[in-house]
Parts: structure tokens; sequence; C-alpha cells
């Protein structure tokens, strides 16, 4: 770390970079927190609106007990837990033998695997639209987990971290005669859980995020994801109406990832640097 | 062989630990991908084909054609020039000095420059009569996005990574704050930034109107709303390319800014003259990650001004998107994204190759 103090102005000016850094997110929280008819008339009540002064929770009463909200927020956490759940067994598992089984055809299906990494989802949105139509699958919530699952990302940072590890502690679990399964189970998996953890929050986080494959796989509202319904939402309401329910509404989309960001932030940040280690 | 011996070979280990991998793999990512080319050699409606599976053409190349057909290619030179001139000035003379003061420049140097002067010469002047059809003005309006985005964003993540690479809390907590938009969801930043932008009660305004400014309107205005996109966007992604900058400035050496200092090295000097080369590797990946990042653009227009107006912020993306499932040409949808691949992987190479004789 550079130990040099910093001129004053470099100091000052970062901090209020960073004071205007927030006021987006600000806004949008204390907006959620005032009532809609005076958002109809201003949105700049107290300090520029930055104060929810007057208070209330309305809004988030109101979106929580009418219309379709909770359920896109139940969807979201099914989806994004659930394709989290299977990339994390899927990667590790075929982390582990990619990093420390020799088997006929690694050297050919690890680099395949590799290669997806190149894929974007923009890419090959179009044929898994075609592929799950023909099979009748929109509009469940599998289809909106599953093709997270594909993502090569996950057992890319499992390999990584599987070669890393010293032979020696698998070697005597090998002399007793220990099989793959058991390695991998007693020894692999307590050693990876950091790792884990990691490919867990950044999965979790970035499903949450998604929007294009929820957006043209889901076309009943009831299979919205919140991403998705928000944007939906957003589209539907004039600018004054209903701002405060609006804002809630993408505080509430907002409050998972916040509450992963402040609990676990140096994972999403290990995570980042790691994923796109060269 | 035994049937045991067999199951506790590693061949059978291996394939069978790989296998709940390849389930979603094959299936949802490596046939998909294979299945676009297919259908971009298709002349494929989504809904005639859904009636009737036999309703799709083989063309061939057909789609690409298409694309490619506008018959009048050529760019013109005028807008922004002096502006242009001014960039690519600083960009040689930085160029220079960072040649003459490090006797050890590599590739990278000429590389950055190159996309850098590639970057104001060519892709800022790219105007009215590049393209005749909707598609090239997509792909001229992804340029630019491009082109505007990931210099910013890279510059002001690097002068920030520079302030706050050191310890105590002051730093930390700046730190997150910087990168915390970067994990909000699209649709969040989005309707977020509409408001902000928003003509009769945006945040913008709000601020204007005690001075008796009406603010423009930022999104509908075909000259502002592209820059209203690029503002929200370095917003949103700064924090990532921070964090990658972070990661490379803490692998300078603490003696080499020391003896920097010693040497009266101070300021902006030291930044360009001892802080960049260092980095420049970092510096030129993160640039590169973010050109394929950003060339996948699609929310943003989408959501805060439906690609307008008229077609002023249409991106790539959003044009697939549109032609797939608004037209139901899916067929010609998918030689679009086939040629957005195309792109990416051309930029992904650069960066392959250029890693590549780095280290050797």
């Amino acid at each position: 770390m550079n130990q040099h103090a910093l001129p004053r102005w470099v100091v000052i000016v970062v901090t209020l970079a960073a004071v205007v850094w927030l006021i987006p997110v600000v806004w949008m929280v204390s907006l959620s927190l005032q009532p809609n008819d005076l958002l109809s008339r201003t949105t700049a009540n107290t300090f520029l609106g930055l104060v929810p002064v007057p208070f209330t929770l309305d809004n988030f009463q109101a979106i929580l007990s009418i219309g379709d909200t909770p359920r896109w927020f139940l969807n979201s956490m099914l989806v994004a837990g659930g394709s989290t759940f299977l990339v994390l067994v899927t990667s590790t598992m075929a982390g582990y033998a990619f990093a420390r089984i020799r088997f006929t055809g690694r050297s050919i299906v690890y680099p395949l695997v590799l290669a997806g990494l190149m894929v974007p989802e923009q890419v090959v949105f179009i044929p898994l639209y075609v592929m799950f139509a023909d099979w009748n699958a929109h509009n469940s919530l599998p289809t909106l987990a599953l093709p997270r699952v594909a993502l090569p990302i996950g057992v890319f940072l499992m390999t990584q971290f599987f070669k890393d590890i010293p032979d020696s502690l698998e070697e005597a679990a090998r002399l007793e005669g220990c099989g793959h399964g058991r390695i991998f189970w007693s020894i692999m998996l307590p050693l990876a859980k950091p790792m884990m953890m990691t490919l867990a929050i950044i999965t979790f986080l970035y499903s949450w995020n998604d929007y294009l494959w929820p957006l043209v796989s889901a076309q009943r509202t009831d299979f919205f994801t919140i991403t998705v319904g928000l944007a939906k939402i957003q589209g539907n309401f004039a600018q004054s109406q209903g701002l405060g329910q609006l804002m809630a509404s993408g505080v509430l989309a907002s409050l998972p990832v916040i509450i992963l960001f402040l609990i676990f932030q140096k994972y999403i940040l290990r995570g980042i640097a790691l994923s796109t280690d060269k | 062989m035994r049937l045991s011996s067999f199951l506790q070979s590693d061949n059978f280990s291996g394939w069978a630990f790989i296998l709940p991998y390849l389930i979603a793999f094959v299936p949802l990512l490596l046939w998909p991908f294979f299945q676009g080319f297919w259908m971009s050699m298709h002349e494929w409606n989504l809904l005639a084909v859904t009636f009737n599976p036999a309703a799709k053409e083989f063309i061939g190349a057909g789609n690409y054609i298409r694309l490619m057909g506008a018959d009048n290619l050529g760019w013109s030179l005028q807008p922004l020039w002096p502006f242009r001139l001014v960039v690519t000035a600083l960009i040689i003379a930085l160029y220079v000095r960072t040649l003459r003061s490090q006797a050890t420049a590599g590739i990278s140097h000429h590389f950055i420059a190159a996309i850098a002067l590639f970057t104001t010469v060519v892709l800022l002047g790219l105007t009215g009569d590049w393209y005749d059809t909707r598609f090239w003005i997509v792909v001229r309006n992804t340029l630019v996005f491009v082109a505007w985005v990931v210099p910013v964003t890279t510059a002001v993540a690097l002068l920030l990574a520079i302030a706050l690479n050191r310890e105590g809390r002051w730093a930390a907590t700046l730190r997150s704050v910087f990168f915390f938009s970067q994990i909000l969801s699209v649709t969040v930043v989005t309707l977020i930034w509409q408001l902000v932008y928003g003509a009769r009660n945006g945040f913008i305004a709000n601020l204007l109107a005690p001075f008796g400014i009406e603010s423009p309107n930022w999104l509908t205005d075909d000259q502002l709303a592209m820059g209203a996109i690029v503002a929200a966007t370095v917003w949103w992604s700064v924090g990532f390319a921070l964090i990658l900058f972070l990661a490379g400035l803490q692998q300078i050496p603490g003696e080499r800014l020391e003896a920097a200092t010693l040497d009266g090295a101070e300021g902006w000097r030291k930044i360009v003259q001892i802080i960049v080369p260092s980095i420049i590797r970092t510096v030129q990946f993160v640039m590169i990650m973010q050109i394929v990042l950003h060339f996948q653009v699609f929310g943003q227009s989408q959501l805060m001004t439906q690609g307008g107006p008229g077609d002023a912020t249409n991106v790539w993306v959003r044009y697939i998107y549109q032609t797939a499932f608004r037209d139901s040409e899916v067929g010609y949808a998918s030689a679009m994204a086939t040629v957005l691949f195309a792109f990416m992987m051309l930029f992904s190479l650069i960066q392959f190759w250029v890693t590549k004789r780095q280290e050797s």
C-alpha cells in the first residue's frame, strides 16, 4: 500500500466524488420512504428529497400487500438460490475431476469447457429460447435457473483452486485406500469452503441481477423475476404516479444484493479478482 | 476387466465427476452455440416454424449478405474534428513521453496507443454515410457507446485506485462506496437514472431549478441521450475496474515509488511516469475486458430510452432482441449475434496474443 499522504485537495475532491456517487441510491431510498401524494407534487421536498421527511412506510406496505412484487421477489430468490446450489454442486465436482483425476478425454473436454468462457449469454439466448419453446418449457422456474448452470466460470475457478492443493494431502488418504469419492468429500470439499463461498456469492449476485434471459423466457407475470418485474412496472408507471411505490420496489429488488454486499464484501471482491484472472 | 475395478478406475471416476456439469453444459451452452450458427444460415421465422417445423429455408450466407448489404460504405471525418485533433495530439505526446522515460517500453505501449488512436480517429468519426441500414446504425451506436464508456471508466477508476490504494478507514470506506453501485441490477440502475434525468422532477432538474435553468430532456434529446446512458453506465461500472486496478497496484514494489519520490517526482509526473507504466498490463487487460463486456450493452438502452429518440441509442444486442422477438426473424437475428461474437472474439484474441508476446 502507498503510505504517502495525499495532498489535501485530493482528499477533498475524492471524498466529494464519493458523496455524489451515493446520491442516486440515497435518493431512491429516500423517495421510497415519502408519501406518494407529496411525490406527485415535488421530488425535492427536504434537502433535494435526500432526506425522507415526511416519513412513511406506506409504499412498502402497499407493494407487499397488493400486486405481484412479493411473487417476483420469491421467484428471484428461488431462481438465484437454485442456480447457485446447482452451480456449486456441478462445478466443485467437475473442478475436482479436471484438476486431480487423470482420465481419458480430459485434455479434450477441459479446453472445450474453457472455450465456453468466451461465449456470452447474448450469443446463445435465441437458440436457447427456441429450444425451450420446443419443449414447451417456458414460464417455469427451472427454465429460468438452468442456463446459468451451464456457464463454465465456476468450473474454471474450482479447477484452478483444486490444482493448487498439494498432493501430500491426498497421498495419505490414497494409501489408506480411499477412492475419489471419499477424497473429494472428506478432504477436498472442507478445504474448498472459502472458495465455494466466493463462487456462491458471485453466482447469486449475477443470477439475481440477470435481465436478458428472464425477459425472453418468462412471458407470464407470475414467472417474472424481480428484475424483469421492476422493468415492467417502470414502463407502466407515469413518472409522477406511484413514484414512491416504484422506488420501494427498486429498494426491495436491491435489498438481497445490498445485504450480501454488506456482509460478504471481501468475498465479492475476491470473486471478481479471481474470475477475471488471466 | 472386472466391473468393480472399472468402477474404481480413474476413467470412470473422472467422467462420473464431470457428468453433472456436462448435462448442463452440452445442451445449454455448447449446442445452442452451434445451433446459433445453423439458424443464422436459415430464413427462419419464429412463428412460422412454431406452426410448421419445415417452414425454415436454408439460405447459406444470405443473412450475412443482408447484414453487410450497405453499398455505400465509407465514413466522413468531419464531425468532432477539433476535439479529435486535441485528443490525438495528447495521445501521441503521452506515448512519446512514456517511450522516452521507459527504456523497456514494450508491446503494450504501442498497443494502447494504437487502440486510443483508433478510437479517437476512426470510431468517433463514424457518422452519416458509413451505413445505410439500421444494422449499421446500431453497430455505430454500440461502437460509440464503447468508445466513450471504456476510456472514461478506465481513467476514473485508475485515478480513484491510485488515490485509494492506501490503508486506513477513509480509503476503505471510499473503496466500498465506489464499488457499491456495481452490484445493483441493470433494472435498478436504469430506474434510478431515469428519475435522475427526469425533465420535470428529476434530480438534475431539481438541482437546476433554483437557478432558473430549465433542465434539458436528457433521455429524449438525440444529442444528449447517448451521453446520458454513458454517464449512468460509467457510474455503474467503475467499481469493477477499480477493484482490478487496486489489485494491480498492490504488485508495484514500494521501493519503486519511494525512489521516484526521492527523485522529486510528484503528482502527475509520478502517475504518468511511474505508476501507469508499472501497471500498463492491468490497464490493457481491464480495457479489453470492458470492451468485450460493453459490446453486450442491452438494458440501459432498452429501459432508459427504448433505443430512442429514433434509433439514436439503439444498440447491437437490443436490435438482435427486437429482430428476434418483435419481428420473429430469429435466423437474421442469429446472424447478427454471430457477427457480434466474432467482434468480441477478435478483442479476446488480441488480448491473448499480447499477453503471450509479453510472456515470451
